[in-house]
């Protein structure tokens, strides 16, 4: 569904992808792992784009994404749902309001629709009930949840998750990681995961991406992963860093 | 010097490059995009019906200083009667309208940099952005048309509270003889003037909203940013006010001349 090809971004002359390749199976969970500051939520804002590559190409369905101008977007967009770091709501509207702009957005008028719709988003990350709270009232781990209802009840058929558990409590990361892997079987939607969560990556993946230095690093299994003897994906599963006290 | 006098010629040339074409986006989204009549009318209600008192006072209070002022002037020379004419005039053709934009400007300007300013930073205009949602229909479109609305009735009504205040302050507080006053007034003051008003608050509304929407979709850096974001659009919008208010001056000057 989604093929990236040597794609290079640079911010302020630093370059930070250098040609990464990526291809996302349909109905698959690719986790896209690497070091804070690596381009992993470039890449990601590269799929949907929010940002345009000095070279190389986006491939959604077999369209060219990258030359596309922001209004040709939309139709992309609504096949692809994401959710943002810090889950991005709108803090002027309630929860309900939240879920209701993007239907209302594609153009759905039917109030009780729209009613129906976000009580069902809501009861698939497990808020139903919460409609009527202010992003203000809610914690962090509802907050990505309500974000996450939001990207999912437009139906798309891929979502793109921004580093889901980054600030959350291990319990409450571990209920995303579910929640993560419970809409995917449940919505058979694809699922891209940028993370430096280790739990995360083994929990939701079925293939894993490792981004080092501007490239990919390393793309296979999760078995593939562990087994590896390769010292820079053995660092990062244990967390090892090159410092002494 | 040369190398630092060359770096920000650039960076204004730059600055000014990327208004205009944020301006040109903006005026394209109004009629190819559909707009938003809710977020305009809630915005006209923002922009327009909550400034009214901070827009009333500046007109009453310039109108009043400017008459007692004047009044002490002329008074000298016997043209006592000229002063309701003259501070009109004034508040038409200069003080209402940039008095006006400058106060708007720190009201409106400010908080919508700060607004849009929060929102880059906490990806909520990237999520509008991946939700299918242009941020200049969502954002910049409907707060441009309500300061595009509003600006020329503020200022109206800024003149109407300084004339009003100058009748105040000159007749019963000065004893100005009242019948000279108003023929005076009603003889100098022509359409024109009133024309001049409006047009002036209509080109400072859109610089208002311009700068102060480049200045919160620029936003960047967190809260350190969006404390900049209103500081920089008050201060750019209101140099630019001022500048423009000079090239308006001379153009709207050769459109409706004086005393016709």
């Amino acid at each position: 569904m989604i093929e990236v090809r040597d794609l290079s971004k640079s911010f302020g002359g630093s370059p930070v992808l250098r040609g990464v390749n990526l291809t996302m199976e349909e109905g698959k969970t690719l986790v896209v792992l690497g070091r804070s500051g690596c381009g992993k939520s470039v890449v990601l804002k590269h799929l949907i784009g929010l940002l345009k590559p000095d070279a190389g190409c986006v491939l959604v369905d077999g369209e060219d994404i990258t030359s596309l101008p922001e209004r040709k977007l939309t139709a992309v967009r609504r096949k692809i749902g994401m959710l943002f770091q810090s889950a991005a709501l709108f803090d002027s509207m309630s929860v309900e309001r939240n879920l209701a702009f993007p239907l209302r957005e594609q153009g759905m008028t039917d109030e009780k629709e729209i009613d129906a719709r976000v009580a069902e988003a809501l009861d698939m990350v497990g808020l139903g009930g919460e409609q009527l709270k202010m992003p203000a009232d809610l914690s962090g781990g509802m907050r990505k949840r309500v974000g996450l209802a939001r990207t999912i009840v437009g139906r798309p058929r891929c979502v793109l998750y921004d580093e889901p558990t980054t600030g959350l409590d291990p319990i409450t990361s571990d209920s995303i990681n579910h929640m993560i892997r419970r809409l995917q079987r449940k919505l058979g939607v694809t699922s891209i995961v940028v993370t430096h969560d280790m739990k995360t990556a083994f929990h939701c993946a079925d293939r894993v991406a490792l981004l080092h230095d501007g490239l990919v690093h390393f793309d296979g299994s999760v078995e593939e992963l562990r087994a590896s003897k390769d010292p820079v994906i053995t660092d990062f599963i244990e967390g090892r860093s090159d410092e002494t006290d | 010097m040369i190398t630092a006098l060359g770096r920000t010629t650039m960076e204004s040339v730059q600055y000014l490059g990327q208004l205009g074409m944020l301006t040109w986006e903006t005026a394209k989204a109004m009629f190819v995009a559909p707009i938003r009549w809710r977020l305009v009318l809630q915005q006209v209600i923002e922009v327009g019906s909550r400034s009214q008192v901070v827009v009333a006072v500046t007109g009453v209070f310039t109108g009043a200083v400017f008459a007692a002022q004047i009044y002490f002037q002329f008074q000298r020379f016997g043209m006592a009667s000229a002063v309701g004419s003259v501070t009109a005039l004034a508040l038409f053709r200069e003080l209402g309208p940039t008095l006006t934009a400058l106060m708007v400007s720190g009201r409106v300007g400010a908080a919508i940099a700060a607004e849009i300013g929060t929102m880059k930073v906490t990806e909520q205009v990237d999520a509008l952005r991946s939700l299918g949602v242009h941020p200049i229909d969502y954002l910049i479109v409907p707060r441009s048309i309500a300061l595009m609305v509003s600006m020329p009735l503020l200022v109206a009504e800024a003149c109407a509270f300084g004339v009003i205040a100058s009748y105040v302050i000159a007749v019963p507080m000065l004893h100005v003889a009242e019948a000279p006053y108003l023929r005076y007034l009603n003889n100098y003051i022509h359409p024109s003037d009133i024309a001049i008003s409006l047009i002036k608050g209509f080109v400072f509304a859109v610089i208002i909203a311009c700068v102060a929407c480049h200045e919160g979709l620029e936003t960047s850096n967190g809260a350190a940013g969006v404390g900049r974001a209103p500081t920089r659009a008050v201060v750019i919008s209101s140099l630019a006010i001022l500048g423009m208010n000079l090239i308006l001056t001379f153009a709207l000057n050769i459109i409706f001349p004086s005393g016709r």
